[in-house]
């Protein structure tokens, strides 16, 4: 069982070796709540959609009763998938979070982010967050490739983000 | 589709006994059954459903035998992924049923958890009336 302290540690060693994502303590954590409908019928990460500022820390944590989430980043190193953050920055994996479990990450590298739920990506339980300005988004092969349909349909624009900061789940 | 694959399930659940070897009405059950949340990491009491054990082999669709706070089973849950089920080519037969008299059926939608990430349908065979399927309800 992956405890508090456990998951922090998690981060801490992504952080350890590599310029980012780095521990921020300047400024307060932006929290990406893992959800679900008490049946399973229905899993979200709110908000879906997010804008913040280069080294600020991102938190996910699981208010799921009934179901355990990840917070997974597209790239090659996390299960083959696409890459999907700027190139250079360093993905994460929070393996599972069980109810009440939390993980967190600073990212610091400027542009667009798309992560998912290692056992919820073929049901659209996917999220976006933009550091900074976009700049380059994903490259046309990473683009190209596979993802479940329901994960691709379900990302918010770049320019929702961008003109609304914060977008919820519909 | 759902329903026919439930109608199905019902019906074998209705005639097949359970197997004499397993002791399935208090938990743990007897056998080749494990913890679900000590094979996958889920919570171990699964609001709606209770404490769940799977014979590993059986897996995705199961027989999972689900259990109240007190230890009483109180359902056999099915899993049965979408795709296979709009799969001409897929079938499932046989499924055990060890869990002897049904009350009533549930199917619904479930968008994946641990150990069936794919989203699929739970179909539960209570054998509890509906007022008692409150044994398995969240706090």
């Amino acid at each position: 069982m992956i405890s508090r302290r456990h998951v922090f540690r998690i981060g801490g060693g992504i952080l350890a070796g590599l310029a980012l994502p780095r521990l921020s303590l300047a400024s307060d954590p932006v929290e990406i709540r893992m959800q679900g409908k008490a049946d399973g019928s229905h899993v979200w990460f709110d908000p879906i959609g997010l804008r913040i500022r280069a080294g600020q820390t991102i938190s996910w944590i699981n208010l799921d009763p009934g179901n355990s989430h990840t917070a997974t980043a597209y790239h090659p190193k996390n299960f083959e998938h696409p890459l999907r953050i700027p190139e250079g920055a360093e993905p994460w994996n929070s393996d599972y979070l069980l109810p009440n479990e939390t993980f967190s990450v600073t990212l610091t590298v400027e542009g667009v982010y798309d992560f998912f739920c290692a056992p919820h990506e073929h049901a659209g339980m996917v999220g976006r967050i933009i550091v900074g300005r976009p700049g380059k988004t994903h490259s046309e092969e990473a683009a190209a490739q596979e993802i479940p349909e329901a994960a691709r349909l379900a990302f918010p624009s770049i320019d929702e983000i961008m003109n609304r900061g914060i977008v919820r789940p519909a | 589709m759902f329903f026919r694959v439930a109608a199905a399930i019902g019906i074998i659940a209705l005639a097949v006994p359970a197997f004499a070897a397993d002791q399935v009405e208090k938990a743990p059950p007897s056998g080749a059954y494990k913890k679900v949340s000590e094979l996958v990491k889920l919570p171990d009491f699964l609001p709606g459903l209770g404490q769940l054990y799977v014979d590993p082999k059986t897996l995705p669709a199961g027989p999972f035998l689900a259990y109240d706070r007190d230890g009483r089973l109180v359902s056999t849950v099915y899993m049965l992924p979408v795709e296979d089920l709009t799969n001409k080519d897929k079938r499932f037969d046989d499924l055990a049923a060890p869990g002897g008299k049904v009350d009533h059926v549930d199917v619904y939608f479930n968008a994946g958890h641990p150990g069936v990430e794919k989203p699929h349908a739970h179909v539960v065979l209570w054998h509890v009336p509906k007022a008692d399927e409150t044994r398995v309800a969240g706090k």
